[in-house]
Parts: C-alpha cells; structure tokens; sequence
C-alpha cells in the first residue's frame, strides 16, 4: 500500500525545474551538471560535503555506487528508517531525480568531480584499526579500494566521522535493513562485529592512512 | 461551498470553514458598499458646467465626519465583536480543549519527513506492538485523536487541509492537539513553515480508514521494511 505520491512527483517537477530546466542538455555528464544543482546545497559544488549538515563527500566515487545508492533512498531501501535522522533528509532529495537515467547522469558527474583529501575529526588508534581492518579488507580491498563486483565502496577517501557514523547505523539496523539490499544487508552483519564506537574510531583512524 | 473545493475530513473542519464565512461576508459587503459609495461620489460630484468646487469649513467638516467615519466605524467594531466571540469559540474548541481521546499518535517532524508513532492492535503507545511508520499516518474513520507533535531540529507546521488543522512543531517541546476524522480516505498533509531546501517537498500522506481497513493495516502494517517501491 505505498503510495505513488503524486504531490511529491508534482513538486520535485517544480524543484528540478527550479535548477535550470530550460537549459537542461540532453544527456550526458552536462545534464548530471546541472541536475546536481539540488544536491550542492548539502553536498557542495565540488562533492565535498559538509560535516555542518552530516553530508559525506561524494566527489570521485565510483559512478555505479552513486547510482545504487541514489536508487537504494528512492526505493526506501536506505534512508527510510525512522532513526536515520541524516538519511531521511536525502530520501525526498534522492526522489527530486525523476527517472533512472537521470540518476545514471548525475551519478556520472559526480564520479567525474575529483575528490579531496579529508581531514580526521576524530581520534582513534590506527594500530588498532589495522588488526580490525582485516574484516573489512575481504570486500574493501586491502587498500580499501572497493570491489565493484562485491558491491563493495572505496572507503579510502570517506572522512573519518562519516565512517564511524555509517558503521553505528549498520550496527543499529538503521542502514542495510532490507534483505533484498544484499550488500546492504552483508554490511549490517559485518558491522555487528565492531565492538563500539571506540572500535569503530579505530578503523576511521587506519582507513584514513590508506 | 468551501468544503467543495477542499473536503471538511475533521468534526471541526466546518467550524473553522464557518469563521472563514463569517469574515468573508462581512468584509464583502463593507467592502462592496465602500467601493459602491466612492464610485457613486466620483459620478455624482464630477465637473459640470457653471458649477464651482467649495472649500468646506470647519463646522461642516465636523458633521461630514461624523456621519462618514464614526458611525461605519462603530459599526464595524459591532462586526470585529461578532469575529472575535465566532474565533474565540472556535479556537477554544479546536486549540485550548482536548476531548476524551480514544488513542494518541505521536507525530515527529525533522528535515524532511514526518515520523508518526502509532499505537497498534492494543492502543497503547510505547508497547511492542506500536507501528513506526515515515510520511505515512494513518487513523481510524470516527475516532478521537490526541496528537503529540514534535521536532527533531527546525521548525516545522503539521498541516492537514482536509481537517483544517495547522500546528507548529518546536524543537524542545511536545505540543498536543486533538482530531476526529469524519471522512474516509486518503488525502494530503504537507510541512507548512519554512525548514530548509527540502521543505516543499516534505509532505506525508493520511489514510483515514474505516474500522475493518484500519484492523487490517494495523494487522499487515507499512512501515519502513516494507518501501520496497518508489
Ligand atoms: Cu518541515
């Protein structure tokens, strides 16, 4: 019984009219250009992120995680949880994209921003992160790369509140929730296994030296 | 006819449409019979030949504004009396009073979703069986409502045209207020105050749903584990 919502179609029209639909291209990484116009508020022109608005850096990742994760919110896969205070904010914006291939787009003008170093917030003990990373080393790479047919992210590049953050909701079944998110789902399990968020801490601290 | 273009889905929705008439037509026929009367003096008093304009002096200034100004005055205030027994009795129905309430819902606002607690098989609020759902309330056709409203970080307005029913939501405090829905079925509620770039598109949907619809989806609920569609 989930509704179609037709209000929210008819407004997210008017907000992506709003950037600039006059002059929207065609197709191509120009039209993700200025579709991405909606996501700049919280994400930044250049993806950096804002950790005032618990927004992660998106610029570089790759283009097919961009588009699985903007599809994941549209679908109330990620960011539908009552608890996920951040992604419930992303859910409505996710939807303002109107069809999959815009999402494809978008998603490519992301992955071609390049992505900045980030900054650590926090401490935590690299040492000890290191021991621990091994768990995630199987999916992630030990370089903390990614592994596009594992579904697996880079991790290198997120900053250090944004992991300890993702990690907790994983844990708490905030995120990876639906068993048809399979990667999702593996996460959450995994996630389950770092102790706390002194644990979690640690592994920020040695994904941030890789 | 107001309920013509928007359903009156609430016991108190034709209060509030009844206070909107009684404005309307009294600012309508002030308004009709002040325009009326300028229109009329223009004409009458316009340039004609062999007629010179007068300067009035101040005993007849005195009686034109008496008759022109203090008495429609005064009869407006009559009117504003009339409008504020209609607002305060109204206001103090749907605002100051809370009825005996068959079931509370707990309504939280943040940027930008509506998260609404419901109570479930057995009525009660803060049991294992409460429904949790996301821009998703739904409530029984006839029964009386209390809400708690909430919010998370900014400001927020709960706003549900169909009850005409409008409520701020504050950070740091839990505001209560009352609903009784008289008309099945599914309709619109929408943030009503300013709360960031996602506030136009932060709306939520009502089901308002007769007793056997309510059991069933209190029975097979939609809550977040089940958005497996856009
Ligand atoms: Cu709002």
């Amino acid at each position: 019984m989930v509704s179609a919502r037709p209000t929210l179609a008819a407004l997210a029209l008017t907000l992506t009219a709003s950037a600039g639909c006059a002059d929207l291209p065609e197709g191509g990484v120009a039209r993700g250009a200025v579709l991405y116009q909606n996501c700049d508020q919280c994400h930044g022109k250049a993806g950096e992120g804002s950790t005032l608005v618990q927004a992660p850096p998106i610029a570089g990742l790759p283009g097919w995680y961009i588009e699985e994760q903007v599809l994941h919110f549209q679908w109330g896969w990620r960011g539908a949880h009552p608890d996920d205070v951040e992604g419930l904010k992303m859910r409505p914006m996710s939807r303002t994209i109107k069809s999959d291939a815009d999402v494809k787009v978008v998603a490519e003008y992301v992955s071609s921003l390049p992505a900045a170093a980030t900054p650590a917030t926090l401490t935590g003990d690299a040492e000890k992160g290191k021991a621990g990373f091994a768990t995630c080393s199987a999916c992630h790479g030990a370089d903390g790369a990614g592994n596009e047919a594992m579904k697996a992210p880079p991790i290198k590049q997120l900053p250090d509140w944004y992991i300890v953050r993702q990690i907790g909701k994983f844990k708490a079944g905030i995120r990876g929730y639906q068993a048809e998110d399979a990667a999702g789902a593996t996460m959450k399990g995994i996630a389950g296994t770092v102790a706390d968020d002194a644990a979690a801490r640690d592994l920020a601290a040695y994904i941030q030296t890789l | 006819m107001l309920e013509h273009y928007m359903i009156q889905g609430s016991s108190y929705a034709s209060h509030i449409d009844g206070l909107v008439w009684v404005v309307l037509l009294i600012t309508t026929f002030w308004f009709l019979l002040a325009e009326g009367m300028f229109f009329y003096l223009l004409w009458r008093y316009r340039e004609q030949p062999g007629k010179k304009a007068l300067y009035i002096n101040d005993d007849l200034e005195h009686a034109i504004k008496y008759k022109w100004v203090e008495i429609p005055h005064r009869l407006i205030l009559i009117c504003d009396v009339a409008v504020i027994l209609g607002a305060v009795s109204v206001w103090s129905e749907v605002k100051l009073s809370m009825p005996v309430t068959d079931e509370t819902v707990r309504i939280t606002a943040q940027q930008w979703a509506w998260t609404f607690r419901h109570a479930g098989a057995d009525g009660e609020l803060d049991t294992a069986d409460d429904i949790v759902t996301v821009d998703d309330l739904h409530v029984q056709l006839g029964k009386t409502y209390k809400f708690e409203l909430a919010a998370k970080d900014v400001l927020h307005s709960f706003s549900v045209p169909v009850f005409r029913l409008k409520q701020d939501a504050i950070p740091g405090r839990v505001i209560s207020g009352w609903f009784k829905p008289t008309q099945a079925g599914e309709f619109d509620v929408q943030c009503a105050e300013i709360c960031g770039i996602g506030h136009g598109i932060m709306p939520a949907r009502l089901y308002v749903e007769t007793p056997e619809a309510h059991a069933e989806w209190i029975a097979h609920p939609t809550h977040y584990l089940a958005y497996k569609n856009k």
